[in-house]
């Protein structure tokens, strides 16, 4: 049952999470947002994004709570906790560390 | 960390409100729908493109849910219910399955827990492993004893060993004081319980001072005396108790698990107070008999410990006389060797039985599971088609398998505590520590483990194959490996409970001829009076209780005959002679060291009349010699032929050697009758000739260890109280033991009964076993080509055709399994060959009735399927399936 997505295993909790470090959304928003940063490049099939949403939520690094959109429908808002921001930084490290090596494998200086 | 175990504790226990995710989701549809919408398109097709975009609502929402921690939990219980549902729509297939497995390990943890007792149990001694039996074997006593003469020699020069010591045998007891009790007193060294490694419970060991001849009385007590007489009272220390008349004072309380190194019941240990340097002189110059025991130095192994000793050894052989130099050696044997001297045999058969039925129960739950595999590969293939994973399919067999298994296993469990108490309630008192067996925790989880692992190795192989797109198809495909898997099984599993079976009839066959055989005497209504005497009360000899005991027991009604003997057959003899002792008067001497040894009993003239021993030649004992001065023998058949061939040996004169000194001219007796021969070495030993000398009514002669033997009219419970009532009138304060003799002969045959009877069960099981397995994988192939053989029946084939179609295969797994099974059993005889009594290890008859019991059992859960499926209505057997 490995997720229907392109992106390297844990990537897409990493951009979850980065996403909503900049304030509560709900899932639709973080998938929009996805896209929108990525310049179109990155679409989050929703049936990953949601899987994922939950199991970050049981890990305990995001939080959900209901509220309103914008548009003022009810919706469920995904919002980091403490140790989520912990994780998060965690993970950006062990990214970095992971694509300057990759980056030394392919010959290519990484760019700092 | 804690935070994010608690949020998960948390979700493991609230559950989600149901709607809660299905309107996350839909509110993702409609912002789609909107941003869509912007776009200009018509509402209908941008909710249908929205849609699209999102993917299976129901597949997230399933993804979803399987985020959520314990998840799995859930598919656990799906996979019970489900194999819950399967193993009761095949209750003939469940019950095998777990029958099967709850009697091997019911049948192996039972038996393990009985052997390991006798094989591999610890000795209660700090130093179990180190301490090992030194002494003197010789022909007429193979269990190696000592004497002062040697001991002590061999204690102050000895180097293998750390520490010697000895115990001097038991002597009867009576604590005197105000409730008399027999006891069993032992003299030991001083060193005796430092170097076993005893741990006292109270109080302390004796002291050297104790130890000297005449030196105070002081004892140790075992933990039995302490609870049954002092109520584990600790005040019990130093306290003064009166032994056969003398205040001795106690010193310590031995611990629970105390025992003698031979075993022998114990009550008190007293310290020998032996003289050192009398050992040269008392006892003919060659000590005290006694019984040595030796710890060993770290390093230095049995072997290694004899070849140092031997140099000792033939410096001590000097105080043997010539005569018999040659018959002795050095014995040095670990202590566990000792103790097990011939229960080894028996134990490792039964190991050995044990294990060919936990190997049988293994093959047929395979078998079992590997059959019900194969036929389910279409409901597999099915169930991977509707999307199972390869894991999932796997999980659920699994979980099936181990279903099974944790049934079985409780029922095995439970099977063998009945099994054990069985056991323990028909064995004889022969087999040591026996009473004391209990199912050890380990033996059950090494049973229970072995038959998970059958259950998971078999139950998965199915599973682990690649559901076949064919399966689906509807055709009944057969795995041909998974086939041939399940005929070896078969086939092993006949082969093995041939052997079980072999040798299983071959004890019984040998104890049969045990049971059978002409004892050489009547012990129907013949009953045996023992009664231990306090010697104290005796200060002047035991002739005259004997007589009056004798006149008194003559009174009684329906009592024929009363001899008195001071032993009795068949059991293994009490004393005995070389024969080269015995010298006939005008004949030069036999050799010493020739001819073996002889029984010697000295009876009274009624024993021949209780027992109905024939005198075939002279006129035997009379009354009247009893009070005379002369000396007069019967020989038994065999002594007689071997004295005087071809000769009247009545009215012969025979002289016995005497030890002082050696093998000088003794008394001279006269032979007055020849007896028949009767059992003299227990049930299955080879029989020695037998003397008879006649106890004559001098006091010096009769010990506190006769017996009466009557021969009685009235039933042994009509006559015993009348007994006991005659005997306490002549001394009220001696115990009296009144026994039939057949149960003393049945006691001897005891140790064969029990172990044929657990062979013959475990060979029982086997072969329920094997039947079950050969049944099963017939009958599984006779349904598998159901539709085959509705094809054949179409085209012409007779029914007697599909009969022997689907016979020739379970004839042709009997056939193959049987011969492997009678070659590994006429190997494997051999092993209890020394089990076996008045019948070879390769008797005909016996192998033939295997072969022919085992041929018409197989074949009969052959045919049984095999004419299932011969009246399959050719029509129906098309459409199957």
């Amino acid at each position: 049952m490995a997720p229907s997505t392109d992106l390297l295993q844990g990537t897409l909790d990493l951009l979850i999470l980065q996403t909503l470090a900049s304030g509560p959304m709900h899932g639709w928003g973080v998938a929009q947002r996805i896209q929108q940063i990525s310049k179109d490049m990155l679409q989050i099939g929703q049936g990953s994004l949601y899987p994922a949403l939950h199991r970050l939520e049981y890990k305990g690094w995001i939080s959900a709570d209901w509220g309103n959109s914008e548009n003022n429908r009810r919706a469920k808002f995904y919002a980091l906790t403490a140790t989520g921001r912990k994780q998060l930084e965690t993970e950006l490290e062990t990214w970095e560390r992971l694509s300057a090596a990759i980056g030394l494998v392919l010959g290519r200086e990484a760019r700092a | 960390m804690m935070r994010e175990l608690f949020t998960r504790l948390r979700f493991l226990v609230v559950r989600r409100p149901k709607g809660d995710l299905d309107e996350e989701l839909r509110f993702h549809v409609e912002q789609a729908t909107e941003a869509n919408l912007g776009a200009g398109m018509t509402p209908d097709e941008v909710r249908r493109r929205a849609l699209v975009d999102f993917g299976g609502v129901e597949r997230t929402r399933e993804q979803c849910h399987e985020q959520r921690p314990g998840w799995w939990l859930g598919t656990v219980a799906q996979d019970v219910r489900y194999a819950l549902r399967g193993v009761r729509r095949n209750p003939a297939f469940t019950i095998t399955v777990i029958a099967t497995l709850a009697v091997g390990i019911g049948a192996t943890t039972a038996v393990f827990s009985v052997v390991d007792r006798i094989l591999f149990r610890a000795l209660p001694y700090a130093h179990g492993d180190r301490i090992v039996s030194v002494g003197l074997g010789q022909p007429l006593e193979r269990q190696e004893f000592t004497l002062g003469g040697f001991f002590f020699e061999w204690r102050d020069n000895q180097k293998p060993f750390e520490s010697m010591t000895y115990e001097m045998g038991y002597g009867d007891c009576n604590l005197t004081e105000n409730r008399p009790i027999h006891l069993h007193c032992i003299s030991v060294a001083q060193n005796f319980v430092p170097t076993m490694g005893i741990p006292l419970q109270l109080g302390r060991n004796f002291t050297a001072e104790e130890d000297l001849p005449h030196g105070p009385r002081v004892a140790m007590i075992t933990d039995g005396l302490w609870l049954s007489r002092f109520n584990r009272n600790p005040a019990v220390v130093n306290q003064q108790i009166d032994i056969d008349g003398h205040l001795t004072r106690i010193v310590g309380v031995l611990p629970r698990d105390f025992e003698m190194p031979r075993l022998q019941p114990t009550d008190i240990l007293q310290p020998a107070q032996v003289d050192i340097a009398a050992q040269h002189t008392v006892n003919s110059g060659i000590g005290y008999p006694m019984w040595a025991f030796a710890r060993l130095k770290a390093g230095i192994t049995v072997a290694q410990a004899k070849t140092a000793m031997q140099p000792l050894f033939l410096h001590t052989q000097q105080w043997i006389p010539p005569q018999l130099r040659e018959q002795f050696q050095l014995q040095i044997r670990s202590l566990r060797d000792r103790q097990m001297h011939d229960a080894y045999a028996a134990a490792w058969v039964l190991f050995g039985a044990v294990l060919v039925v936990l190997l049988i129960a293994c093959a047929n739950v395979a078998s079992l599971l590997s059959a019900r595999g194969s036929a389910r590969q279409r409901e597999l293939a099915v169930r991977s088609a509707l999307g199972a994973s390869r894991g999932r399919l796997i999980r659920q067999t699994l979980t099936e398998a181990f279903l099974l298994a944790v049934v079985g296993s409780v029922a095995g469990c439970v099977l063998a505590l009945i099994l054990l108490r069985i056991f323990i309630a028909i064995a004889p008192t022969g087999v040591p520590f026996l009473a004391s067996a209990h199912l050890d925790p380990r033996i059950v989880l090494f049973a229970v483990l072995v038959s998970f692992l059958c259950a998971a190795l078999f139950g998965i192989v199915p599973a682990l194959e690649k559901p076949r797109a064919i399966a689906l198809a509807g055709r009944q495909t057969r795995s041909s490996a998974n086939a041939r898997l399940r005929r070896v099984l078969v086939a092993a599993q006949i082969g093995l409970s041939v052997v079980l079976l072999s040798g299983a009839s071959l004890l019984v066959r040998s104890f049969l001829n045990l049971e059978q055989q002409n004892l050489g005497m009547e012990t129907r209504n013949v009953i045996t009076v023992h009664v231990p005497l306090n010697w104290e009360h005796y200060p002047s000899g035991f002739l005259d209780f004997y007589l009056r005991g004798e006149s008194a027991l003559r009174r009684l009604p329906g009592v024929n005959a009363v001899g008195m003997s001071d032993s009795l057959p068949p059991a293994g003899w009490n004393s005995g002679k070389r024969f080269s002792e015995l010298n006939v008067a005008g004949k030069p001497p036999t050799l010493p060291g020739v001819g073996g040894t002889v029984v010697t009993r000295k009876v009274t003239p009624a024993y021949f009349r209780a027992l109905q021993i024939p005198i075939v030649a002279g006129p035997g004992f009379t009354e009247e010699e009893r009070t005379s001065k002369g000396r007069f023998m019967i020989l038994s058949k065999e002594l007689a032929a071997r004295l005087f061939p071809g000769e009247d040996p009545i009215g012969q004169h025979i002289g016995e050697a005497q030890f002082k000194p050696y093998f000088s001219p003794g008394p001279i007796s006269t032979v007055v009758g020849v007896a028949g021969n009767v059992k003299n070495a227990g049930l299955s030993g080879d029989d020695s000739p037998e003397l008879y000398e006649l106890a004559t009514n001098q006091p010096d002669t009769w010990s506190l260890h006769h017996f009466f033997v009557l021969e009685s009219s009235l039933p042994v419970a009509a006559i015993s109280p009348l007994i006991r009532s005659s005997i306490a009138q002549i001394d009220a304060t001696a115990p009296i033991e009144v026994a039939t003799m057949t149960q003393a002969v049945s006691q001897q045959a005891d140790r064969p009964r029990f172990e044929t009877a657990l062979l013959g069960f475990f060979a029982f099981c086997g072969l329920l076993m094997a039947v079950i397995g050969l049944y099963g994988v017939i009958s599984f192939v006779a349904a598998q080509r159901t539709q085959e053989i509705g094809v054949r029946m179409a085209l012409g084939a007779t029914r007697m055709d599909i009969l022997r179609l689907i016979a020739s295969d379970g004839v042709r797994l009997i056939l193959l399994g049987g011969i492997a099974g009678l070659g590994a059993a006429l190997a494997a005889a051999q092993l209890i060959r020394n089990l076996l009594y008045h019948v070879g290890p390769r008797d005909p008859l016996t192998y033939a009735a295997v072969a022919l019991l085992l041929g018409l059992v197989a074949l009969a859960a052959t045919l049984i399927p095999a004419r299932a499926a011969m009246r399959v209505e050719p029509v129906e057997a098309l459409r199957y399936e």
